[in-house]
C-alpha cells in the first residue's frame, strides 16, 4: 500500500484559535478516507490546508514525498488534487457544460494566440476539451441540461456538477466537503454508490468531509475523527465507533 | 453622401474610436477587475505617436520610411502599453473591486501630472501638428474601422477559448477558479494587458486624427466616461461596449439643440438605463431575444 498524502503535525491558527491543531495523519492510495468531527473542529480548515487555499502555520504536507505546504492552490489542483466546497462554490454565471470545460484548464495549453486564429492543434484540443465535457455532464446526469446556467440547478444538482467539474481537472485525490448535505435518503444512497463507481473509473482516491454517520460507517475505508482541531482518532469504522474518545467529543463524558 | 460623411465623418469616427475605448475596459472586466486605467494608456499612445510624428530626433526615419511610420507608430504605442501595463498590473491587480478602481484612478493622475511637466510631452501646451495620415477626417475610418473589426472577432474567438473561459472563471468565483487550477494573477494582469495595449493603440491611431494631442487626452473625466459606455451597453457581451460606446458618445451631439440643458438629460439617461437595464443594452436585448425564443417560440437557431 503506497501512502498518497501524508500531513505532519499541521496547524493553523486563527488569532489565539488553534483550528487545526498538530494533526498528522495518512492517506492510503486507493482509499476513502472519511474525516468526521462535530460542528466547528476544523474539517473544513484542513481541507483548505490542504488545497493551499488557507495557509499553514506549521507542519508539511506532502504528495507523493513532493511538499505541498506553501503552494498555491492552482499548483496543487495541477498536481492532481480536485476538490468541492462546503458552501457550493460553482462558476453561477457560466453554463454547466462552461463550468466543467474551465475545469480542464491546467490538462491545456492553448494561449491567446492559438484561441484567436483557431490553430490546428487549439481546435483538436477545443474538441477534447468538448468531448470530456460532455462525458462528464453523462456520468453526472446533467448532459441534457447542459448549456443552462449553473445558478439555475437545484442544491443536489449543484453539488453533482461541482463533483463534476473537480472530475474534470483528472485528479488523482478527490476531497469531497460534505457532499451529501442537504440531500434526502435515497439520493445520499445514489451518492455513496456514485462516489464508489467514480473511485473505480477514475482510479480516484478520496477524502471526504461528512456528517451523516450511516453514510461515513457505510463508504469509507478508514475514519478520522477532529474534535477542536486535534485529531482523537484514526482508524476503520468499527474501531472508531468504539473509540472511547470519540464516544465522548460526540456524547459528552459519562 | 459625400456632404454627409464631410459634415458628420468626425462624428462616425469619434463613435468607433469610443467604442474601442469602451472595449479596452471590457478585457479586464470579463476577468473581473473594475480597472479604470484606459485612458493613461490611451494618452501614452497618444504622446508616443505625437513624439514620433514631430520630433527632430525621427526625422530621418519619417522622411525614408514615409506613411509606414504610421503602424510603426501604433506598434510601438502597443508595446510600451504592454511594458507598463505589465509593471502597474502586477502590484496593482493585488487589490480588488473599488481599490483596484481607485488605484488604476490614481495611475491616470500621476501619468498625466508627468506628461503636463516634461518637456518631451510639451508641457501644458502639448504637441502641436501631429503629421495626418489622411487629407479627410472620414477616411480615418479606414484605421479605426478595421481595428474595431479586428477586436471584435478577437473578442468572439476569446469568448470561446481556453483564455477566456479562464477570465470568466476568476470573474465568477476567483477562489475557485485558483482551487480549480487557474493562476488567478496571470489572468488577471494578462485580461489589463490585452485593454491596456488596445487603449495605447487606440491613442496612438487618434493623434494624428485629432491633430494635437495634450494632458488634457487622459483625465479622470474619460475614466467616468469609458466605464458608463461598458456599463450602459453591458459587461457581459462582447456588443456591449460596442452599443454603449456608440450610443453615450453619439447623445450629446444628438441633444446639441438642447444647449447646455442636454446635459441633465445624458444624466438622465445613465440613471435610468442603470436601474432599468442593470445588464446593460446588450443584456436586455438578451433577455427579449430568449425571452420571444421561450415564450413565443420563434426566432433564434439555439435549442
Amino acid at each position: 500500500m503506497k501512502v498518497l498524502l501524508d500531513a505532519e503535525r499541521l496547524c493553523r491558527n486563527f488569532g489565539g484559535l488553534k483550528a487545526v491543531n498538530n494533526v498528522t495523519f495518512q492517506v492510503v492510495e486507493g482509499e476513502i478516507f472519511g474525516l468526521i468531527g462535530p460542528n466547528g473542529a476544523g474539517k473544513t480548515t484542513l481541507f483548505n490546508l490542504m488545497t493551499g487555499l488557507t495557509p499553514v502555520s506549521s507542519g508539511t504536507l506532502s504528495y507523493q514525498g513532493e511538499r505541498l505546504t506553501g503552494l498555491p492552490p492552482h499548483r496543487i489542483a495541477e498536481k492532481g488534487i480536485g476538490r468541492t466546497f462546503q458552501n457550493i462554490r460553482l462558476f453561477k454565471g457560466l453554463s454547466a457544460l462552461d463550468n466543467i470545460k474551465v475545469a480542464q484548464h491546467v490538462r491545456t495549453s492553448s494561449g491567446l494566440w492559438g484561441g484567436f486564429f483557431c490553430t490546428p492543434s487549439s481546435r483538436a484540443e477545443e474538441k477534447r476539451v468538448d468531448e470530456k465535457a460532455w462525458e462528464l455532464l453523462k456520468l453526472i446526469g446533467l448532459a441534457d441540461r447542459a448549456g443552462e446556467l449553473a445558478e439555475n440547478f437545484s442544491y443536489g444538482d449543484q453539488r453533482r456538477l461541482e463533483i463534476g467539474r473537480a472530475l474534470a481537472l483528472d485528479p488523482r485525490v478527490l476531497l469531497l466537503d460534505e457532499p451529501a448535505a442537504g440531500m434526502n435518503s435515497a439520493e445520499k444512497r445514489a451518492l455513496t454508490e456514485f462516489i464508489r463507481a467514480i473511485r473505480e473509473q477514475f482510479k480516484l482516491t478520496v477524502l471526504l468531509i461528512e456528517h451523516h454517520v450511516p453514510l461515513v460507517m457505510n463508504l469509507c475505508d478508514r475514519i478520522a475523527v477532529l474534535n477542536f482541531g486535534e485529531l482523537i482518532a484514526v482508524g476503520n469504522p468499527a474501531e472508531v465507533q468504539k473509540d472511547p474518545a470519540v464516544i465522548e467529543a460526540y456524547l459528552g463524558a459519562e | 453622401m459625400d456632404d454627409f460623411l464631410q459634415n458628420n465623418g468626425f462624428l462616425i469616427v469619434t463613435l468607433v474610436q469610443q467604442s474601442l475605448l469602451a472595449m479596452s475596459l471590457y478585457y479586464p472586466l470579463m476577468a473581473g477587475q473594475l480597472s479604470l486605467a484606459s485612458p493613461g494608456f490611451y494618452a501614452l499612445g497618444g504622446y508616443v505617436a505625437a513624439i514620433i510624428g514631430t520630433a527632430e530626433y525621427f526625422a530621418p526615419w519619417r522622411d525614408s520610411l514615409g506613411w509606414v511610420v504610421f503602424p510603426l507608430e501604433w506598434l510601438a504605442a502597443g508595446i510600451i502599453s504592454a511594458v507598463l501595463a505589465l509593471l502597474v498590473g502586477i502590484p496593482a491587480l493585488r487589490l480588488r473591486g473599488i481599490y483596484l478602481a481607485l488605484a488604476t484612478i490614481a495611475f491616470v493622475e500621476i501619468l498625466r501630472v508627468i506628461c503636463l511637466n516634461l518637456e518631451i510631452t510639451g508641457g501644458a501646451i502639448g504637441i502641436f501638428g501631429v503629421p495626418q495620415l489622411f487629407d479627410s477626417r472620414w477616411n480615418y475610418i479606414w484605421t479605426f474601422g478595421p481595428l474595431l473589426i479586428l477586436m471584435l472577432f478577437f473578442s468572439y474567438r476569446l469568448d470561446r477559448s481556453r483564455v477566456g473561459r479562464a477570465f470568466k472563471a476568476i470573474r465568477e468565483d476567483e477562489l475557485a477558479a485558483d482551487a480549480m487550477g487557474i493562476n488567478p494573477t496571470r489572468y488577471k494582469v494578462l485580461a489589463f494587458v490585452i485593454g491596456a495595449v488596445l487603449a495605447g493603440v487606440v491613442g496612438a491611431m487618434s493623434a494624428p486624427f485629432l491633430n494635437t494631442w495634450n494632458a488634457r487626452q487622459g483625465t479622470f473625466d474619460a475614466s467616468i466616461a469609458y466605464l458608463a459606455y461598458v456599463l450602459i451597453g453591458g459587461s457581459r457581451s462582447m456588443w456591449g461596449p460596442l452599443l454603449g460606446g456608440t450610443l453615450l458618445a453619439a447623445l450629446p451631439e444628438i441633444l446639441r439643440p438642447l444647449k447646455d440643458s442636454r446635459l441633465i438629460i445624458n444624466g438622465l439617461v445613465l440613471v435610468f438605463a442603470s436601474i432599468y437595464m442593470p445588464q446593460g443594452i446588450a443584456g436586455a436585448l438578451g433577455n427579449i431575444r430568449s425571452f420571444t425564443v421561450r415564450k413565443l417560440g420563434f426566432g433564434g437557431g439555439e435549442k
